[in-house]
């Protein structure tokens, strides 16, 4: 049994520290998957949810959309052009949140490992907070895996998700690696590191530079039948 | 036409268009082959879809001779009156890699070729749409071209991280996996040092046991 760890929690106000352990307390025990998956290991999802092995009783249910879900399940192999998509919905979600990369491919490309289509390490273009390798892993393993993560969010070890925001250079520079210089997505992910407070040493850097540079203003999807 | 006309039509076809080559297949019944060369395609596609009922074009598939210097297209073409396939083959030259679409004989086509054009880089004259289909990222040479080295360039554009579990020492220490030395990893022919790609990234400059045993792991996996 791992104690819970106190010493580095906020210190000063206790009352701020009850509430800060209520919180995660209470954040380990409601979850929501979102409902995206890509590559094989996602034929593995359906027993985890439904009755057989029913990830339910953790507290973890399936979730449409990315603002609402907390967990962001990459279930096998992400190709490039499926990464994209990837990094939009990562950066859509709202922290605090947590990302499983299931499944040999998202550890070292799995056997996929020479394609020149799919992306290796998926660690290198989001912070990744727990691996279940396998080719593919079984329901048990979905639902170990779950509890590991549950037992570190409410140990408040959890924190890969301000890494993104800490490092976001880094981030950026494998995410233009891939997709070029012209590479921005709607997320302004400097605002939010500003604005939460999590401006880390490698927020800024040459990368975000190329981002200023390039970036263009949003504009309203046109609309049309 | 029924199926005993067929045969006969077919075996008459050489007479009417020079250079087809019939052969019928052992294995199946129902399979024909043809090869004819690339300026007959036209006029023995008009024919069997006019004459023979050839409505249905399932699928045209390119293979990359490196060392003749040419791409074999393959029309298959399937009857559902005769239940018969007929699969016509011709030969173009890679270089410059160019050929008629056969886009207003039969519509599928267009996909088709602009697959191929994406992923051998063969240009088709005719067909209505050759921009980039599947691989939207893409601006290297056409990855199914024999001279592309899939690994190489996986080498030099992504990295590898650690991964060694315990589970994965047990297997090995048992003498379970598959184990590939470093210089038989390469999956690309020895041809490649014939058309003047360096050998010299053969050795993976990653190749430590950690790397090695991904690999095992995902071969080893990927059987089961």
């Amino acid at each position: 049994m791992k104690e819970i760890k106190v010493e580095n929690r906020r210190e000063g106000n206790i009352l701020s520290r009850v509430f800060d352990e209520l919180n995660e307390f209470c954040r380990a025990r409601s979850l929501f998957i979102l409902h995206y998956c890509t590559g094989c290991g996602a034929i593995e999802l359906p027993p985890v949810m439904t009755s057989r092995f029913d990830m339910e009783r953790l507290g973890v249910q399936p979730m449409v959309t990315p603002r609402q879900a907390d967990i962001l399940l990459i279930t096998g192999y992400v190709s490039i052009k499926t990464l994209k998509r990837v990094m939009l919905t990562y950066e859509q979600m709202g922290s605090p949140k947590y990302v499983i990369g299931i499944c040999s491919c998202t550890v070292n490309g799995g056997m996929y490992w020479q394609s020149y289509a799919t992306a290796k390490k998926l660690d290198e273009y989001m912070p990744v907070d727990l691996y279940i390798a396998g080719c593919m892993p079984r329901p048990e393993a979905i639902i170990s895996g779950l509890r590991s993560l549950i037992r570190n969010i409410e140990l408040g070890e959890s924190n890969n998700w301000k890494k993104y925001y800490e490092n976001y250079d880094y981030y950026l520079g494998n995410q233009q690696k891939l997709f070029g210089d012209e590479w921005q997505t709607p997320v302004d992910v400097i605002g939010e590191a500003e604005h939460y407070g999590l401006v880390g040493e490698g927020t800024y850097g040459e990368h975000t530079e190329i981002l200023q540079r390039v970036q263009q203003p949003l504009k309203p999807l046109e609309m049309r039948l | 036409m029924n199926l005993s006309q067929f045969e006969a039509w077919l075996a008459d076809i050489d007479h009417r268009i020079a250079g087809v080559e019939v052969t019928a297949s052992n294995l199946n019944k129902r399979r024909n082959r043809v090869d004819l060369p690339a300026d007959k395609l036209v006029l023995f596609l008009e024919a069997v879809k006019g004459e023979a009922s050839f409505v249905h074009l399932s699928a045209i598939s390119c293979v990359d001779w490196i060392d003749d210097g040419e791409f074999e297209l393959v029309y298959h073409l399937w009857s559902y009156e005769l239940n018969q396939l007929i699969s016509a083959h011709i030969r173009v030259s890679r270089d410059p890699g160019e050929y008629q679409s056969i886009y207003d004989l039969y519509r599928p086509a267009g996909f088709f070729e602009r697959d191929i054009h994406e992923m051998y880089g063969l240009y088709f004259h005719g067909a209505p749409d050759m921009e980039k289909f599947i691989l939207t990222e893409w601006n290297g040479i056409p990855p199914m071209r024999k001279e592309f080295d899939s690994e190489e360039f996986v080498e030099q554009n992504f990295s590898w991280q650690e991964y060694n579990p315990e589970w994965l020492k047990e297997l090995v220490a048992e003498g379970g996996g598959v184990v590939i030395p470093c210089e038989e990893q390469r999956f690309s022919r020895s041809v490649a040092t014939d058309h003047g790609i360096d050998q010299q990234h053969s050795n993976w400059s990653g190749c430590d046991v950690s790397s090695k045993l991904c690999r095992i792991d995902s071969k080893y996996r990927g059987g089961d």
